[in-house]
């Protein structure tokens, strides 16, 4: 889950990695209380804001009035803005970039650093490598002082050792405090008082949720609130009930038991002509109750013509997710379709049990995709 | 031969007692896997399906000679499971839990590299030997004994691929699942790596997904190490970028993690690469194999 700046700063603040001062907006009204200059920064969880025209500076309120009314208005990309964030404007000599993160590749924590900062970092490694600085650091060495040092000389802040190892050594304590994925300042500003974090982004991992529940109930509390994204009913019921659901333009809705056979079948859907309406899998380990989420979940988009079920059961019961789709037909009126492959563990006794109800399965997977296929060009 | 186990494997289920677990242990059983011991804390001294259940893996280790760790430890507990496979120097751990955070992934795997331990998963079918061995949860009827080693990312889709070996004749040497990632310790490298030193395996077959660069990894090693043939299938052709394609490491997140991408690095590097599971019983008919 990706925190919303203002909520990554909060985190900040506590660990007292210094930050601008400032306010956070929900109205015009609050222009009132506001000093100025300031920077006014739409909230939303996207990158790239300045570019989309997403930060406004405003040098007075008559100026930051009509700013806010408009960020407040603004979508940007897809999310919806609900608050802007009014920052006290400092005074920035040079912009730096610092980040802990994990390399998947070397299965390290790393410490990423650039003296090219402010602007987008994966551009900088491709037209620069050179200008990006990474050092893995080890659980069970921690942050060497050699590190830190040739930090301070490559990002030229030599006079600000201090200040450098303090947020570097706060980064990695929010890192691992909270499981993220990401712990990154983009900018780091070098200004005549210091060094003063102008953004920050943090990636928390949604699989650490249960180990921070107030922090996670808090964080999405205020998104539900605060930024709400423009998000269909198919979507919003997926994200309740923690299934995996990708919307996606055509007629064939698809729901498989694994991501590997789901992207399969997503592939020969489209190698036969077809279009699949979405993406949904259960996951390897599917049962009774995630079936029935599932069926509402692709159902509840109106532009599915045929729904394929494709399940190939290794962890997952078929005589378990068998029983989730009689429930659901038991419960609703499917009006469109319905394709069902299955095999795999106790694919007797599922098989048994959609027979029941007048729903014969398919064995192979291609023939499968074709009779769904077919069965919108029927429609 | 084949690659990791064979009829001389012995198991240790973890969470062997739990629905999931004794479920899958007797099917195991069944195949003719020998699961020698049980773990579950708080059920040591029970027996199930015929298998002494002990509190912790030390007690075990008294009475069986243990080769392999199968763990069914929900992703809350795993962690700890895993220190004490790894504590107990168990050679392989089979980490079937999904949804284990990255940075205690992380732990484990660093901690299992200390120790010299190696880690299958998280979030992985497991492995089989068909006719020899099995420690995972591949439905049997797609399983049959033969020389194709197969490595896959994805559980399911190993079984969709093993389906269409089996029932056009073409047994397999080992079935193993990395795992849907982000983070793994054994790698499609690895296992290529295996199944070139293996005299029963004479193809291989392997199945990736969108997300991550590990295929480029693999394809870079099958240009300059594997003899044998190898035959690709890359899932996520049709893949929206950004998008979490259910594994936690199915993501596109740049050029070099598309579908495309591994598809022409696979090829470059002397791979066939087939769009569907049927296209690669007709390149192993083609080869001879």
């Amino acid at each position: 889950m990706r925190l919303l700046e203002f909520q990554a700063k909060r985190i900040f603040s506590e660990h007292e990695i210094p930050i601008p001062k400032s306010v956070l907006i929900t109205s015009v009204a609050d222009v009132a209380g506001l000093a100025f200059p300031t920077i006014l920064k739409a909230q939303a969880t996207v990158g790239g804001r300045r570019k989309a025209g997403a930060i406004k500076v405003a040098e007075s309120a008559s100026e930051a009035t009509p700013a806010v009314e408009e960020l407040l208005n603004t979508t940007v990309k897809g999310h919806r803005v609900q608050a802007v964030l009014a920052e006290e404007q400092v005074v920035v000599e040079r912009e730096l970039y610092l980040a802990v993160l994990i390399d998947k590749v070397a299965k390290l924590p790393m410490l990423m650093a650039s003296s090219a900062g402010g602007v987008d970092i994966e551009a900088v490694g491709r037209d620069s490598p050179e200008k990006i600085i990474k050092k893995y650091v080890h659980p069970s060495v921690g942050l060497p002082r050699y590190v830190l040092q040739y930090l301070a000389t490559q990002l030229s802040v030599k006079d600000r050792m201090a200040d450098l190892t303090s947020i570097v050594e706060k980064m990695f304590a929010v890192f691992y405090g909270y499981n993220a994925s990401l712990v990154e300042i983009n900018p780091l500003a070098v200004t005549p008082n210091g060094l003063v974090a102008l953004d920050a982004k943090i990636l928390l991992d949604d699989k650490a949720a249960y180990r921070h529940p107030e922090l996670f109930d808090q964080i999405k509390e205020e998104q539900n609130r605060l930024a709400k994204s423009e998000k269909s009913r198919a979507q919003q019921l997926a994200e309740e009930y923690g299934v995996t659901y990708v919307p996606l333009e055509g007629e064939v809705a698809l729901i498989s038991d694994g991501a590997g056979t789901g992207m399969l079948a997503l592939d020969l859907i489209r190698d036969v002509g077809g279009r699949a309406a979405n993406f949904c899998e259960l996951g390897g380990l599917a049962g009774t109750e995630s079936m029935q989420q599932a069926l509402e979940v692709v159902l509840a988009n109106p532009k599915a013509k045929v729904l394929l079920i494709s399940l190939i059961g290794g962890l997952t019961r078929m005589d378990e997710v068998a029983e989730g789709i009689v429930n659901y037909l038991k419960e609703h009126r499917v009006t469109i379709p319905l394709t069902v492959r299955m095999c795999g563990t106790q694919e007797e006794v599922g098989r048994a049990k959609l027979r029941e109800v007048g729903i014969e399965t398919y064995d192979d997977l291609p023939t499968a995709i074709l009779a769904a296929v077919n069965g919108v060009e029927a429609d | 031969m084949a690659i990791l186990i064979d009829e001389h494997t012995r198991v240790l289920i973890q969470g062997i007692t739990g629905k999931v677990g004794s479920f899958q242990a007797k099917i195991m059983l069944e195949y003719g896997t020998s699961i020698v011991a049980g773990v579950t804390p708080g059920k040591g001294g029970t027996t199930l399906h015929g298998v002494p259940v002990y509190d912790f893996i030390e007690d075990a280790s008294r009475n069986h000679e243990v080769d392999v760790v199968l763990c069914f430890v929900p992703a809350r507990f795993a962690k700890d499971a895993a220190i004490e496979a790894i504590d107990n120097d168990i050679k392989l751990l089979v980490l079937t839990t999904a949804g284990i955070s990255d940075q205690e992934t992380l732990s484990i795997s660093n901690y299992a590299f200390t120790k010299g331990t190696r880690v299958l998963g998280p979030d992985t079918p497991g492995l089989v030997s068909p006719g020899k061995c099995k420690v995972g949860v591949h439905p049997n009827r797609v399983l049959k004994e033969g020389s194709v080693g197969v490595v896959s990312k994805s559980g399911a889709l190993s079984y969709e691929v093993c389906k269409q070996l089996t029932e056009n004749g073409y047994g397999q040497s080992t079935i193993i699942g990395i795992g849907g990632g982000p983070l793994w310790d054994i790698t499609q490298r690895d296992t290529l790596e295996m199944f070139e030193n293996d005299p029963q395996t004479k193809a291989i077959v392997l199945l990736g997904e969108v997300g991550g660069t590990m295929e480029h990894e693999a394809a870079a090693f099958i240009e300059t190490s594997v003899s044998k043939p190898v035959i690709s299938l890359i899932v996520g052709r049709s893949a929206p970028k950004g998008a979490q394609m259910g594994h936690a490491g199915a993501i596109i997140e740049g050029e070099r993690e598309t579908a495309g991408s591994k598809i022409d690095a696979l090829i470059k590097a002397g791979s066939h690469v087939a769009k569907n599971p049927a296209e690669i019983v007709a390149y192993l008919r083609k080869l001879g194999v």
